[in-house]
């Protein structure tokens, strides 16, 4: 166990890893959100959305470091009184939990029909990659919306807002699948000629077998790395539809929701109910982005 | 005066687990005119000496200690620029895969004028007269026309043609050709051979032939130096080397190679296989599968003693035949 | 010995349409092309010998290879394994009892080996997928004894491909060939990639396993020196078709049609008896267009106006089988 535990440190990745600080700085700013996002009911100062502990007259308050500002909130408060630095806390949380969904619906799907397409090619296969192809043409969030709209119609009324979040992780998924889909039949392609498969088929084993034995673990490798910058990506469709006005409701916001609510007080002078919000986007975007490419250059050498 | 003098070569390779030295203490020197042949199998270095002796070692590899001497002048510690003229004027290089030792996007008759007027005053016509008389010499048919032919418009083995046409655009001194013909077949391979000898007595070019091929080598090069694990074990005429190998890797080595004429059969085999640059043994490094190690070989590393005239071998255990 | 041979082939031939896309050769009128790999091959491999296949690239070989154990289909042409032809037709499951019996190992020591297992596991692959072993205990046993036999240890079953050298990935193929106990092993250039003091070592556990185990193989090579330390007969091809078929020593000793004199001429000079070589010229044509008449008459020095017409069939001449016109009418001494 120590041994395998030893190996594991022992690894190249690690080795690159610690050799780039940024990458480094990325991963602890990644860390502190998801423990964040994980603990928000310890890690927020207040719950913000218990309308029994919000004061209307503690609405509007600046940051603690301003004139005004108040040490009980330390970011400041919104038009009802919520406690900004909370509400980040909390809207990164579902900002998390849709971005992961979302891109586990997005490789689940392109990862099967990618796979499957590269190996068993044919007419089912092109014809696969020609979906694939005219969905690329859509830009993302123009599909995101049409899933989101049509799903909003079929919900009943009642169900809306609890499947709210469902319903954004599935408009996503399914707006991303492609991308999955491309590279995992690039991979499929490759490895599918090279002998071990072909060992495989002399041994008489089911195409099903093959591919998930042997294609879906050497395919991993590339989608993770795609994975971990589409997980940035997912934050960012579902901020972009939260402020549209298409996503979570206002009960249960995100960070793209914090950032419309503020939007509207801008320009009379509360600049900070958008501005940490954004940050915090920002933040976590990049924070994620970097790691993705980290982690893209770290397999590289490997898989020469 | 020799044309190349290498002495002590040392190539390193810095990795998070230490220095790998991939060449170790190599010294040979070649004569003008003359073809030696640097064999050995996967992993012994022969490679690296090549590219480090036409100055194409790539980071973070490096030239460790040692000298490189053409024509009693020091290249190992040129710049990239001075290097640049010396290479392909005096040196040419002829590597393995001759599809991508050749731009795709240009005609072969851009890449040879290219080279000639890089390294020989020429105007345009001049140069163009000249690539098409190479062209000729290295037996590509009808080479009026086919100068202007891309490079995957040319089977394999005119590709290879072409490459060894380019080496010897400048007529250099030298030639290194590394594993030149392995990715060509066989019947291929046999012609690709007796073009670069017949070329290479023709232009006086001495060659520096690194392979793997023992045959190839027998029926090209004049002496032969054999490497193992990044170290000179035996160098001699390649007649001596072959027919009376002294060190015993070599005489396991020829031993190992399939013959025709022996029937269906066993090989004499090697046993164990060659230490990882990270895991060289102490002493000789040959000493864990030699049949004949005793104590000394695995302390010491063995001296080169001589076996024969200019034959010589690194190794404790070999016996001095009396000159006869 | 009177046994059937196990291995029998008879007309084998495979076809590859390297056709345009159907929409640019509906806007061009052109016909439809064919590669013909494999053009009508015939041979027979008796139990526990070695019959072997050499041609240059192109020449089919490893394209035969593959149609015996079921990576390609037969365009034309049958396959008997003992005794019994093999249709290919034939679900994987009606099927599974004969490729339980051929195995194959591959050239590529890097890739026939999936990175992402375990040796353990790639070698108790065919177990599980024959249903060979009631029990892991059972698995690991046999696993570790098939290690054993190609000369590695059982705790390298806990490693990955990667830590291996390129001649112990070699035996750890082998030892997966084995795993299901076959009758026939098809070895496609099983040494081509290893160095020369590595391909002795592999060598010599083959012709062992072969001894100890009763196997048969069909080795394909271009190397003639190896095919020459291994073979008992062999079958010398170009451009998709045999023209020569002899035993091993007959073959090496007098070789009958120019093209296999041109391969043994080609072989380097190891002995140094420094005779004078004059390579014949000319390179292997494209299998797509190959010359009419006898494919080889364009680089043959003993081609006259018949080659070029009539194709050429495998005729006895002594122990071996020729398909030579010059040969035939005594024009070249065999």
């Amino acid at each position: 166990m120590t041994a395998a535990i030893r190996r594991f440190f022992d690894h190249d990745l690690w080795w690159s890893f610690g050799r780039s600080p940024l990458t480094v700085a990325a991963a602890l700013v990644t860390l502190a959100f998801l423990l964040a996002a994980l603990f928000a009911p310890w890690v927020a100062p207040h719950d913000p959305f218990d309308p029994a502990s919000l004061d209307l007259l503690d609405a509007f308050t600046p940051p603690v470091w301003t004139e005004r500002g108040d040490p009980r909130f330390p970011l400041g408060t919104d038009d009802q009184g919520r406690c900004v630095l909370s509400t980040i806390v909390w809207g990164s949380r579902i900002s998390l939990l849709v971005g992961f969904a979302a891109v586990l619906l997005s490789a689940t799907l392109g990862v099967a029909l990618g796979v499957s397409a590269g190996y068993l090619g044919g007419v089912y296969g092109a014809v696969v990659m020609r979906l694939a192809d005219v969905q690329l043409t859509i830009p993302g969030i123009l599909v995101a919306l049409t899933i989101n709209g049509v799903a909003r119609t079929l919900v009943p009324r009642e169900l809306q807002e609890d499947a709210a979040i469902w319903v954004l992780v599935l408009a996503i998924g399914i707006s991303d699948w492609p991308k999955y889909a491309r590279l995992a039949r690039g991979t499929t392609l490759v490895e599918k000629n090279k002998e071990y498969i072909a060992a495989a088929r002399v041994m008489g084993l089911h195409p099903l077998r093959i591919m998930v034995r042997h294609l879906l673990p050497n395919v991993i490798g590339p989608v993770l790395v795609i994975g971990t910058i589409g997980l940035a990506l997912a934050i960012v469709s579902e901020a972009t539809l939260s402020f549209l006005g298409v996503g979570v409701p206002p009960t249960t916001p995100s960070l793209g929701t914090l950032i419309r609510i503020g939007n509207d007080f801008l320009f009379s002078g509360e600049w900070w109910i958008t501005l940490f919000p954004s940050l915090a986007l920002v933040l976590l975007v990049l924070a994620v982005n970097l790691l993705g490419d980290w982690l893209r250059d770290a397999f590289n050498p490997k898989l020469r | 005066m020799a044309l190349l003098e290498v002495e002590d070569l040392v190539v390193e390779f810095p990795t998070r687990h230490g220095r790998l030295v991939a060449v170790d203490g190599v010294s040979f020197s070649i004569e003008p005119g003359e073809v030696l042949g640097l064999v050995g199998e996967s992993g012994t270095g022969k490679s690296l000496t090549g590219m480090a002796i036409i100055g194409l070692l790539e980071p973070p590899g490096r030239i460790a200690r040692g000298s490189i001497r053409l024509e009693g002048q020091r290249i190992d510690d040129l710049p990239p620029e001075a290097m640049r003229r010396i290479r392909g004027r005096k040196i040419g290089a002829i590597f393995q895969d001759p599809l991508t030792a050749l731009n795709p996007l240009l005609t072969i008759g851009r890449q040879l004028e290219e080279t000639i007027r890089t390294h020989l005053e020429l105007d345009a016509r001049a140069a163009r007269a000249r690539a098409i008389e190479l062209l000729r010499e290295v037996g590509i048919p009808a080479p009026e026309q086919r100068i202007d032919a891309y490079p995957h418009e040319l089977s394999g083995g005119m590709r290879q043609r072409v490459v060894i046409a380019l080496a010897l655009a400048a007529e250099p001194a030298l030639v290194v050709a590394d594993e030149p013909t392995t990715a060509l077949d066989v019947s291929i391979q046999a012609q690709i051979v007796q073009l670069l000898k017949r070329l290479c007595r023709e232009h006086r070019t001495a060659v520096l032939l690194v392979t793997h091929d023992m045959g190839m080598i027998a029926e090209t090069a004049d002496r032969v130096a054999v490497l193992y694990a990044g170290r000179l074990v035996e160098l001699g005429p390649v007649e001596a080397v072959i027919r009376r190998p002294r060190h015993p890797y070599t005489q396991g080595l020829m031993g190992a190679i399939p013959r025709i004429g022996r029937r269906k059969g066993r090989l004499v085999q090697i046993e164990g296989a060659m230490p990882r640059l990270d895991a060289i043994p102490p002493g000789c490094a040959f000493h864990p599968r030699c049949p004949r190690a005793v104590d000394r070989c695995r302390r010491e590393r063995p001296d080169f003693v001589g076996v024969g005239p200019a034959h010589r071998a690194a190794c404790w255990r070999v016996e001095v035949e009396a000159v006869s | 010995m009177s046994a059937p041979p196990l291995v029998v082939v008879e007309g084998l031939a495979r076809r590859f349409d390297v056709s345009r896309p159907w929409l640019a050769r509906l806007l061009t009128r052109e016909p439809r092309r064919f590669l013909q790999a494999v053009a009508g091959v015939d041979f027979a491999i008796p139990r526990g010998t070695t019959m072997a296949l050499v041609g240059e690239s192109g020449c089919g070989k490893s394209t035969v290879a593959r149609m015996l154990v079921g990576l390609l289909r037969p365009s034309a042409g049958r396959i008997l394994f003992d005794g019994t032809p093999l249709d290919p037709n034939a679900g994987r499951k009606a099927l599974a009892p004969v490729r339980r019996r051929m195995q194959m190992i591959f050239q590529d020591p890097y890739a026939s080996l999936d990175p992402r297992w375990r040796v353990e596991a790639i070698v108790a692959e065919p177990l599980d997928a024959f249903g060979l072993v009631a029990s892991r205990a059972e698995r690991r046993e046999r696993v570790s004894e098939l290690l054993r036999a190609v000369g590695l240890s059982p705790a390298d079953g806990r490693k990955y491909p990667h830590e291996f050298s390129g001649g112990q990935r070699q035996r750890i193929s082998i030892a997966r060939a084995l795993a299901s106990r076959p009758d026939f092993l098809v070895c496609d250039e099983p040494t081509s990639a290893l160095d020369v003091s590595v391909q002795a070592q592999i060598l010599n556990l083959m012709q062992e396993l072969q001894e100890q185990l009763g196997l048969t193989y069909l080795l394909i090579s271009h190397n003639l020196a190896v095919v020459s330390v291994m073979a008992d007969q062999v079958g010398v091809m170009y451009l998709g078709r045999i023209v020569e078929l002899a035993p091993a020593a007959e073959l090496f000793e007098r070789p009958r049609h120019p093209y296999t004199r041109l391969l043994l001429d080609t072989v380097p000079d190891l002995e140094m008896r420094r005779r004078e070589r004059a390579p014949v010229a000319g390179e292997v044509p494209s299998p797509i267009d190959p010359p009419p008449g006898c494919a080889f008459h364009p680089r043959c020095p003993w081609a006259n106006g018949r080659c070029r017409a009539e194709r050429p069939e495998l005729q006895p001449v002594g122990p071996a089988r020729v398909a030579c016109h010059a040969v035939e009418e005594g024009r070249l001494a065999a």
